[in-house]
């Protein structure tokens, strides 16, 4: 099956400056996708290319199979979607934002529009003005309008931004329910590895404007040598040890911390028996995707410079 | 179409600002009411005016005579005076006879220039809030082509001026006629054209000054519009507007009195009073002139704001 949304070597100029570098990949139905990247990697310049507020210079984005560029409004109605801030008229209640965008797409009606404030647990605040919400109220205001028309791909630009812990967790359990039960392609994107982490099936990594990897989650943790750290006495000799069997090791918190894979843990402890050194502990150090997602942009950055 | 008009009518009418400005028109058409009440308590119709008018109509027949060199302006003004004056006395018709609510709907028509003043504001925003407020984002990501939103917000802009004047028009006729009441007998306006007297029915009057000031208000707001559009800055349209409002149509005749392509100027074709009453700013332009002006005006800032609306990206 091929994604809904189809990003073909889209290339975005500014000025004569490339911000965005022949970018394609696909998203499909009921995935949520994660899309990840440093603070102007150039996320929200592909998410504005993607819901037609920018063109592009190259390439094509399809939605649906049909063209976002030759083909918008049919793309489009396709796609419910928050770009940065979800920003909407201050002076109106969020009820009458709702309305507002409703009017915009055909076939929205009054059932729908309680159901989307339902779904995101706006209901006895609804018809407070815009101005007096929370963040979080505003982002599942945000959601609500993208929500309002059914559309087939839901797009969120920094979605946790500025929300609590107990706002994050919410949203990341609203995303899940609506790709398991309306088979919606969620695309999310942000900064924050941790985040990514819970709430997405895949992710693609972008740095420069340019696309460095897309990846499973599962994938991506288990992608490297493991981390392994020996607690050991005496620290010298055993580095000394490490030496010699060309084991790239370094002093840790409390020991000894090397790459190494599983395997090779045995024949590590039996050469540190053997010459005396004590082994109080062995424990493996599972890195965090934050030090996974900087290790593979910092490896891209030397690549890049060489 | 008719939702993007609703949603744009409820975005002009949920903002404090709105009423404020419909409040401000309708206090200073009361206070307008009450000033002229206030000063016509005393001025009893002049039983003598024939001989008065008399009087002036032969001062100012002198003043012509003298004047051989002055500014065509000048003359002109006079000659009008003159040949109305005469066709009072002819006519046994009291110049300010009785004041009474169609006068006074007559007085209150300077107001057109304050509800142009608030179309602007309108006009102004209407593209350039949505960028500031930074829903312009969410605006543009539904099925509906921009040409059409943009097409919506002008339509809302030309019934917003509508309704400002036809506001000022009822209300005002409301403050006059309780104020002033109804005339005893209709006075005709005496209208001067192409050195000729003639009699108009002052409703039919007003009707026309109205229709003929709207166009200079409407061409303003389209202009406010294309800059609102074109720059996304409210500020600079209102600005530039305003300050053209009060400004342009100085600097035209300022223009016109050395170089005859001043008729090429928006300005010197929005009114085009000059061709019902008085004079053409420069010699040789015609009704069909401005007219064809206007339109090229029309299309140019129509051109410009649709044109750039639809191509430009999209990053606020
Ligand atoms: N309109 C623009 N003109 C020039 N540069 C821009 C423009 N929009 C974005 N950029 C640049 O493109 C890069 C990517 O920006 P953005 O897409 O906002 O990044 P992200 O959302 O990943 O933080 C940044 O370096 C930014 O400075
Ligand atoms: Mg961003």
């Amino acid at each position: 099956m091929t994604g809904i949304v189809q990003l073909q070597n889209v290339t975005k100029t500014i000025k004569g400056k490339t911000i965005i570098d022949s970018l394609s990949f696909e998203v499909k139905k009921g995935e949520v996708f994660g899309f990840l990247g440093p603070n102007g990697a150039g996320k929200t310049t592909t998410i504005r290319m993607m819901v037609g507020l920018i063109g592009m210079t190259s390439g094509d984005i399809k939605i649906g199979g049909h063209s976002i560029q030759s083909n918008f409004e049919q793309a489009v109605r396709q796609v419910g979607a928050i770009v940065e801030n979800p920003e909407m008229y201050k002076f109106l209640t969020g009820y009458e934002n709702l309305i507002h965008f409703a009017r915009l797409s055909n076939q929205v009606n009054k059932e729908k529009i309680d159901e989307v404030v339902k779904l995101v647990n706006l209901s006895d605040r609804i018809h407070d003005k815009v101005k007096n919400y929370s963040l979080g109220m505003r982002q599942r205001l945000g959601v609500a309008q993208a929500l309002l028309h059914e559309p087939e791909v839901l797009i969120l630009d920094e979605p946790t931004n500025g929300l609590d812990p107990a706002g994050i967790r919410e949203m990341r359990d609203h995303l899940k329910k609506l790709t398991r039960e309306k088979g919606l392609a969620v695309i999310v994107s942000s900064h924050l590895l941790s985040e990514m982490e819970m709430m997405c099936d895949r992710i693609a990594i972008l740095q420069k404007g340019k696309l460095v990897d897309v990846q499973t989650i599962q994938d991506f943790k288990t992608g490297v040598d493991q981390e392994i750290e020996f607690d050991v006495v005496p620290i010298e000799k055993a580095l000394a040890i490490f030496q010699t069997m060309s084991i790239l090791a370094r002093r840790g918190e409390t020991g000894i911390t090397c790459s190494i894979k599983k395997v090779e843990i045995p024949s590590v402890v039996k050469r540190l028996t053997s010459e005396n050194v004590e082994i109080f502990g062995i424990k493996e150090v599972t890195k965090s995707l934050e030090e996974r997602f900087l290790e593979i942009t910092e490896e891209r950055e030397v690549s890049l410079h060489v | 179409m008719f939702n993007l008009l609703q949603n744009e009518w409820m975005k002009i009418f949920k903002r404090p600002g709105t009423f404020v400005m419909m409040g401000i028109l309708l206090v200073t058409i009361v206070l307008m009411g009450g000033i002229i009440k206030y000063e016509n308590q005393d001025v009893k119709a002049n039983p003598d005016w024939q001989q008065e008018i008399q009087t002036i109509v032969a001062e100012q027949k002198q003043s012509l005579a003298q004047m051989e060199n002055a500014a065509q302006g000048q003359r002109k003004y006079l000659e009008k005076s003159i040949a109305i004056n005469e066709y009072r006395l002819d006519h046994n018709l009291a110049p300010n006879g009785e004041y009474a609510i169609w006068s006074f709907v007559q007085d209150a028509s300077s107001l057109i220039q304050l509800a142009g003043l608030f179309t602007i504001i309108v006009a102004a925003g209407i593209v350039a809030s949505e960028f500031n407020w930074g829903t312009i984002k969410l605006l543009l990501i539904r099925p509906t082509s921009r040409a059409k939103i943009l097409l919506a917000k002008y339509t809302t802009v030309i019934s917003f001026s509508l309704l400002m004047l036809t506001l000022l028009f009822v209300f005002s006729s409301l403050v006059g006629w309780i104020a002033f009441g109804m005339p005893d007998k209709a006075t005709p306006y005496l209208n001067y054209f192409d050195g000729k007297v003639t009699e108009e029915s002052m409703i039919f009057h007003l009707i026309k000054f109205y229709g003929l000031n709207s166009i200079s208000m409407i061409m303003l707001s389209t202009m406010a519009f294309m800059i609102s559009a074109v720059f996304r800055n409210s500020s600079l349209a209102i600005g530039l507007s305003i300050f053209l409002m009060f400004t342009g149509a100085q600097f035209t005749n300022l223009i016109a009195m050395k170089f005859e392509w001043a008729k090429y100027i928006l300005f010197a074709n929005t009114d085009l009073m000059q061709y019902f009453e008085g004079m053409p700013l420069v010699e040789g332009m015609t009704l069909s002139f401005s007219v064809l002006m206007l339109v090229a005006y029309f299309v140019l800032f129509h051109s410009l704001a649709f044109f750039v609306f639809k191509k430009r990206d999209v990053a606020a």
